[in-house]
């Protein structure tokens, strides 16, 4: 859990080009959506792109996603639990 | 008027369609998809006869034709709205690594407008306005200033776009598409249907015996809020319907029907559901959206519900919104579910766009109201400031290498182009966006205006070539699975435009000419047909980014050239006479095609006032590579005529090539007239003195262009 965490704080710094942001900034119990770090819903749209295409996990309605993308925790939480291509 | 729809081409069959209440969507047959089942769409019903024209230039010529059958008087100007042009083309050679240019000569939203022209022999201006989802309805209101300013008597306007992969899997990638089919302002919907068609309107300013409806007025707004989300509580959508109600003249009490934009998807209906709440106080008036039966065709839609206001007056009928079921509560709208039979005399459509972007018209049965017609014609426009880049850098860097007669080919670093712009800015925005925001930036800056403008209207030739080349790349390498929706809005031509509106809460007019090598000349256009009701500055801009496979691929000016060239530049002008001291105002646009006296016309336009030598101290010409020779004999023509003996700058020389470069041109004409002379390098001999004289910049090629900077 703890590797897919920071290996997501990179991954999310990359793909949204958070130019500004250092990957620990993104803290696991932090507002991951429309609090410091700037990142609001076509981020989010992205992220579900990276998300289904790296671990296979898709994430394909807004109340679903209002859920899973509440902090980085909840966020490796879901995957850790969905993704076929991690030992759960 | 003509149209071709998912429900088919034609009046009597859009009619018989609508009189149904019959829906055109259905699973995508246009290509395969390669990882999902096909999602439901709305596409062109009719056979497609011209396999080696793109089909979006099909679909407009299927439109225009039947709204051109009965007439044989000539057409003044062409104005299309249009977004994925040759997109279905250029991306099915794309995926299969195609190179040669010729394949990509009808990928340009611009050849569009310029191809209908010359199917009807029009000499005037072919306008492109390339506004996303209001587009169609933005050409409306463009044309029909045209017409409000005596410029043009006869216009043919409208809207096409085909279905394309980009628009297919872009709108899929922003969770937009309702695997159902469009369901608006229904309590379940879940997003819209992306389609295709095409429609044209003949706008005539004298009203004619036959005419089918009238237009009374239209308004545009910008939310400047988000690139892709409209304002939650409908803002935008609300200014531009209060700026066309006003513009046509009417209150809100007069609207007997209001097409409504109504997408399908959660966040539009709300807003738009928002918006006319706080329009109408009292009883609303009968309200539907088409788009469950002719799904959204982008660019058309605007166009196609025009013509569907015109169906819905001359048959006393409003449209069934199909697809709705079960009205959402919480929208408290009370959509038309049925058919409704009643007298229609007066009709608000909205179309609302990426960007922020809105447009709404309003129609009338012929002679109900009293035309709210205005006759200004385009007046010199005060310049507060300017900026423009190109490879040898900023503003004065340029003129710098200008001032010596050095060239500014090349292309500037991104960190350059980003010099004036925050971490904050450029996260999302790759080339094309940041240099259009980075010219707005500095030019404002350069005006020493305190307040910010309010409108802004933006020229290119080819858009975020790098948002559609890494979308496109992206979408084929992962097997048309994993699209990024991040790209896909940036893609689109106006998101840099609607950045600029972010950026300075331009709430007012947010206009992107995609006219080829004239888009500056066609953004300068459009300023001066709209600033007679703009109070605030507003910038007008001509930008393009140089992409190292896309721009030899589309511009035939840039396949030829050794050195990929960008850059741009920026005006934050004001309508009027203003201290300032320079103005700048467009002139003259022809196509030469059909139209072998348009030298003679120009002179006859440019000597009006007086000979061309008392009036102008300089002529900047543009010649595009494509058309060299061409433009050499147009200019020689020109020159022979005319007798014009002072420095004649061949500017592309100077800038490289791309296809707003005559944007960095107007730069440069106000630094020589701020300066007072040519610079000695551009001259024969000695620097020539400009004294009271102004600069003259011309275009040549498929079009002869003229714009001049005066003195005051």
């Amino acid at each position: 859990m703890e590797n897919l965490i920071k290996e997501l704080q990179i991954k999310i710094v990359d793909v949204l080009n958070l130019i500004d942001v250092q990957p620990d900034e993104i803290k696991v119990d932090n507002q991951l959506v429309g609090g410091d770090l700037g990142i609001d819903s076509i981020d989010v749209l992205e992220m579900v792109i990276m998300i289904e295409k790296d671990y296979g996990v898709k994430i394909d309605n807004r109340e679903l996603g209002v859920k899973v993308f509440a902090t980085l925790g909840t966020l490796a939480e879901y995957i850790h639990k969905s993704s076929p291509e991690l030992p759960n | 008027m003509g149209i071709i729809s998912p429900l088919g081409k034609g009046i009597p069959k859009t009619r018989e369609a609508i009189q149904k209440s019959l829906t055109g969507i259905g699973p995508l047959t246009l290509f395969p998809t390669a990882s999902h089942p096909p999602l439901p769409v709305g596409e062109a019903a009719g056979p497609i006869e011209d396999e080696s024209l793109s089909r979006t230039h099909q679909l407009a010529r299927l439109a225009a034709d039947q709204a051109m059958a009965k007439s044989k008087e000539t057409l003044d100007a062409v104005v299309m709205g249009v977004t994925t042009g040759g997109m279905l083309t250029t991306e099915a050679l794309l995926k299969k690594k195609a190179r040669d240019p010729e394949l990509f000569c009808l990928h340009a939203t611009g050849s569009v407008a310029e191809d209908i022209a010359r199917r009807y022999r029009c000499t005037g201006p072919a306008l492109t306005v390339s506004t996303a989802c209001s587009s169609g309805a933005a050409a409306i209101k463009i044309a029909l200033e045209m017409l409000r300013s005596g410029s043009a008597k006869r216009v043919l306007a409208g809207g096409a776009d085909s279905l394309c992969r980009l628009t297919y899997y872009g709108f899929n990638s922003l969770q937009l598409v309702d695997p159902d089919g469009a369901r608006p302002f229904d309590q379940n919907r879940r997003g819209m249907s992306v389609a295709e068609g095409a429609a044209v309107l003949l706008l005539v300013a004298n009203e004619p015996h036959n005419a089918v409806a009238e237009i009374l007025g239209a308004g545009l707004s910008c939310d400047a809020y988000h690139p892709a989300t409209p304002h939650p509580r409908g803002q935008g959508a609300l200014a531009a319907m209060q700026a066309a109600i006003e513009d046509a003249g009417i209150s809100v009490a007069d609207i007997d029907y209001i097409n409504l934009h109504g997408t399908g998807t959660l966040d539009n209906d709300i807003s738009e559901a928002r918006a006319i709440d706080t329009l109408y106080d009292r009883q609303k008036p009968l309200m539907s959206s088409v788009k469950g039966a002719f799904g959204h065709s982008l660019a058309a839609a605007g166009a196609i519900e025009a013509v569907v206001c015109a169906i819905s007056i001359s048959n006393s009928l409003v449209p069934a919104t199909v697809g709705c079921r079960h009205p959402d509560p919480d929208l408290k709208l009370d959509p038309v579910i049925q058919l409704t039979q009643r007298p229609i005399g007066t009709v608000l459509s909205n179309s609302f766009g990426f960007g922020g972007n809105n447009a709404a018209v309003v129609f009338s049965a012929c002679g109900k109201h009293k035309p709210n017609r205005t006759c200004a014609q385009i007046q010199p426009m005060a310049i507060l400031g300017s900026a423009c880049a190109t490879g040898a850098g900023n503003t004065s860097q340029t003129m710098k290498a200008i001032a010596a007669g050095k060239t500014c080919t090349g292309m500037l670093g991104i960190e350059e182009i980003s010099a004036n712009l925050s971490a904050g800015d450029v996260r999302r925005l790759k080339r094309f966006p940041r240099l259009a925001l980075s010219l707005a930036i500095a030019a404002h800056e350069n005006s020493g205006e305190g307040d910010d403008p309010s409108a802004v209207f933006l020229g290119t030739g080819w858009g975020a070539l790098s948002e559609t080349s890494d979308f496109l790349t992206r979408l084929f390498e992962t097997n048309e699975q994993f699209p990024s929706p991040i790209d896909f809005i940036g893609s689109v031509h106006n998101a840099a435009a609607g950045q600029i509106a972010m950026r300075f809460q331009a709430t007012g007019a947010n206009i992107t000419m995609t006219g080829g090598d004239y888009s500056f000349e066609q953004a300068l256009m459009a300023a001066g047909l709209l600033s007679n009701s703009i109070d605030d500055t507003f910038l007008v801009i001509g930008a393009d980014e140089s992409h190292p496979t896309l721009s030899r691929l589309f511009d035939r000016s840039v396949s030829g050239s050794a050195i990929l060239s960008d850059g741009g530049s920026a005006l934050c002008l004001k309508a009027g006479p203003s201290a300032s001291g320079f103005t700048i105002q467009p002139v003259f646009f022809e196509s030469r095609e059909n139209n072998p006296e348009v030298i003679a016309s120009l002179i006859q336009r440019l000597e009006r006032p007086q000979q061309i030598n008392d009036r102008y101290g300089v002529i900047l010409a543009g010649l595009p590579a494509a058309c060299r020779r061409e433009g050499e004999m147009q200019l020689q023509t020109l020159l022979a005529i005319t007798g014009f003996n002072q420095p004649v700058i061949d500017y592309r020389k100077l800038t490289g090539e791309f296809a707003s470069a005559s944007a960095v041109a107007a730069v440069m004409a106000v630094e020589f007239l701020q300066g007072g002379l040519i610079p000695e390098p551009l001259c024969k001999d000695k620097p020539v003195e400009l004294g009271a004289k102004g600069a003259l910049i011309i275009g040549t090629g498929d079009f002869i262009t003229a714009m001049e900077v005066m003195p005051q």
